[in-house]
């Protein structure tokens, strides 16, 4: 086998942002220090425009893999890259209207830390070997740690920066530490030699280490996702960190993170068999649906700790941190109700699809926080006051993106938010679809406060707020996505269950 | 099997009591007991290689200590790699070309990290 012959091409995504991000490392190094950097930032966007291209051409193709799967092209990995890679583009857009030099010296770095931190999510969602999930989650984490404080002389930016990466240092080490008992057990860290083996393993009496196993894994990547038990970095590193970073946190990392759960557990512990039933195939019992019980109580404490602790936040950034929070665990319900593998497609496609919709209405929402705070020069929730009187239109908008976060009728997020509610009703989790009901009740609070600060109060300038062309864009354009997601939410979701097919996530698949 | 398996955490966990145990023991349960008492000015003093200790204890260091430790680390890497792959190369010449263009791009990015330094004035003291 010649290594040269292999089908490199099936990197293209990723290649092209790595590219991407060394061009542009060497042209910040002899561009003259007081150049304006904002041409990067375009330059990205047409690169990932670029790798959108590549990624949709892998859609809906084979199974492939690279070097024993290390690396790998599956419809699962794919809908994520697109996920990661439109979310990326529209922080870029953000960006370029945000960085100040006087406030952020290393502009340049800005821009190649943002691909980077891409290409580690893209890994992230396309390899199927403990190994190299973890360089890619540590290449977004590290990236992430280096933009959260690149607000050099800010002090609240160097305590999320320093709080963010302890705490995501830890969840690392709790992480790689689970994986060394499924590596003990196994011998392997390819996640379909482990899904083969494991099985074996546990019905031998090594049940214990499995649990184990999972327990560690799962708290090692609940970090990433902002889900208890490490959530508390959440609400600082939010508030710290430069608004488009906060927002490529909220939604791109938090995106991977789900990818990586998913890839991860899915892979390995659905295989376990606890209890075959010969003579009724369906009543078959499976280790992994007894331990989702643990993943709902997790996704409960999320939603109830996550939206509680929003309605005493008086920081923009800070109440939208905890929403973020709140939103990771309606978003790991579908995992959580899982109860036999008929359902595990349907669920996975709900959680793609919340994705989706999460990342439209985020990005949304903090394009107007970046400029309303921008404007009034403090992220304090009355910086909103009298927004509706000083931009109508950008105050309709933002109600309209909270109204679908808040998941009321006519929005995307209203879909999204019902989609999992029914696919935990059919397989009985009531008291799971009973708690989210509830606290996206109590999440109403703390949204239409902002709403009514919007309205009812009088600013402190009547004067009119200005909007960037490219922002004014954006904003458009995720309005546009959460009203026809909204109305229309069958053409995205018939495009997942299309182009998603389960059975990519345990097939070897080939090498060309 | 699973005996072996826990039994490994057993040997584990006995080398850890011992660790911690041995110089509990030593400093503080034994040492107290047969030592002699008798202080003095010179003895309480702290002890620097026999000569007098000068200054104070906290010395601030430059902090481009760092980075330079931090560079060499990078390059030192480079070198473990790099001697491997030179020695096995010969052995790997099916994929020659392959193996080489690795490496260029391996080196191609420390290369970048080197620049960089360069141009933020890390190297100049």
């Amino acid at each position: 086998m010649n290594l040269l012959e292999l089908n490199w091409g099936l990197l293209a995504p990723e290649l092209t942002i790595i590219i991407l991000a060394a061009v542009i490392t060497i042209a910040d190094l002899v561009m003259s220090d007081k150049g304006d950097r904002k041409i990067f930032g375009w330059v990205s966007i047409v690169g990932i425009v670029i790798a959108i291209y590549f990624t949709l051409q892998q859609l809906g193709s084979p199974v492939e893999y690279l070097l024993e799967n290390s690396y790998r092209v599956d419809s699962f990995g794919s809908l994520f890259k697109l996920i990661f890679l439109v979310g990326t583009g529209i922080v870029f857009i953000m960006s370029i209207n945000y960085i100040d030099k006087e406030e952020i010296p290393h502009d340049g770095e800005f821009y190649y830390l943002l691909l980077t931190a891409l290409v580690g999510a893209m890994i992230m969602a396309s390899s199927a070997d403990i190994i190299t999930l973890y360089i890619g989650l540590e290449l977004l984490s590290f990236s992430s740690y280096i933009m959260v404080g690149i607000r050099k002389k800010n002090l609240k930016s160097n305590e999320a920066a320093f709080k963010y990466i302890i705490t995501g240092l830890i969840s690392s080490t709790v992480f790689l530490y689970g994986v060394s008992f499924i590596y003990g057990l196994t011998g392997s860290t390819n996640l379909l030699v482990i899904s083969e083996r494991l099985p074996e393993a546990f019905t031998n009496g090594f049940d214990f280490y499995v649990y184990l196993g999972f327990f560690m894994i799962l708290v090692g990547l609940s970090y990433k996702i902002a889900a208890v038990p490490s959530y508390m970095w959440a609400p600082d590193v939010y508030e710290g960190a430069p608004t488009p970073v906060t927002a490529f946190l909220a939604v791109i990392s938090k995106a991977a993170g789900f990818a990586i759960i998913i890839r991860i557990l899915v892979t390995i512990f659905v295989p376990i068999v606890t209890e075959y039933n010969f003579a009724d195939p369906s009543q078959t019992e499976f280790f992994f649906f007894e331990a989702t019980t643990y993943l709902a109580i997790i996704a409960a404490l999320t939603m109830i700790i996550g939206n509680t602790m929003a309605i005493f936040q008086s920081n923009a950034k800070r109440l939208l941190a905890l929403s973020s929070v709140a939103h990771a665990g309606y978003i790991l319900i579908p995992l959580a109700s899982m109860k036999s593998p008929l359902t595990m497609s349907i669920d996975i496609s709900n959680m793609i699809f919340y994705l989706v919709v999460y990342l439209i209405m985020n990005l949304g929402v903090f394009t107007v926080v970046t400029i309303v705070n921008r404007d009034a020069d403090t992220e304090d929730i009355t910086s909103f006051r009298g927004l509706y009187h000083r931009n109508p239109l950008l105050g309709v908008a933002m109600s309209f993106f909270l109204i679908s976060l808040a998941g009321l009728p006519v929005s995307a997020g209203f879909i999204a938010k019902f989609n999992i509610f029914v696919s935990a009703i059919t397989v009985k989790s009531y008291w799971l679809a009973g708690i989210m009901v509830v606290t996206s009740v109590i999440s109403y609070f703390y949204y239409f406060n902002i709403i009514r600060q919007m309205y009812m109060r009088p600013g402190r300038t009547e004067a009119k707020l200005r909007v960037s062309n490219s922002l004014q864009f954006v904003i458009l354009l995720a309005f546009l996505g959460v009203l026809l997601l909204g109305i229309f939410p069958n053409t995205l979701l018939d495009f997942i269950y299309q182009n998603f097919n389960l059975a990519d996530l345990f097939t070897v698949g080939f090498q060309r | 099997m699973d005996y072996i398996y826990s039994n490994s955490y057993l040997s584990i966990t006995i080398f850890i009591l011992l660790g911690i145990m041995l110089p509990v023991a030593a400093i503080e349960m034994v040492s107290p007991l047969i030592s002699p008492k008798k202080p003095s000015k010179e003895k309480s003093v702290t002890y620097e290689s026999g000569i007098l200790p000068t200054g104070d204890a906290r010395v601030q260091f430059n902090v481009r200590y760092y980075l330079f430790a931090l560079l060499f680390v990078v390059f030192d890497v480079e070198t473990v790699f790099l001697y491997p792959w030179a020695a096995a190369f010969e052995r790997l010449s099916q994929y020659s070309v392959f193996v080489l263009i690795e490496m260029t791009i391996f080196i191609f990015m420390l290369i970048i990290g080197l620049a960089y330094a360069w141009k933020k004035k890390v190297l100049s003291w």
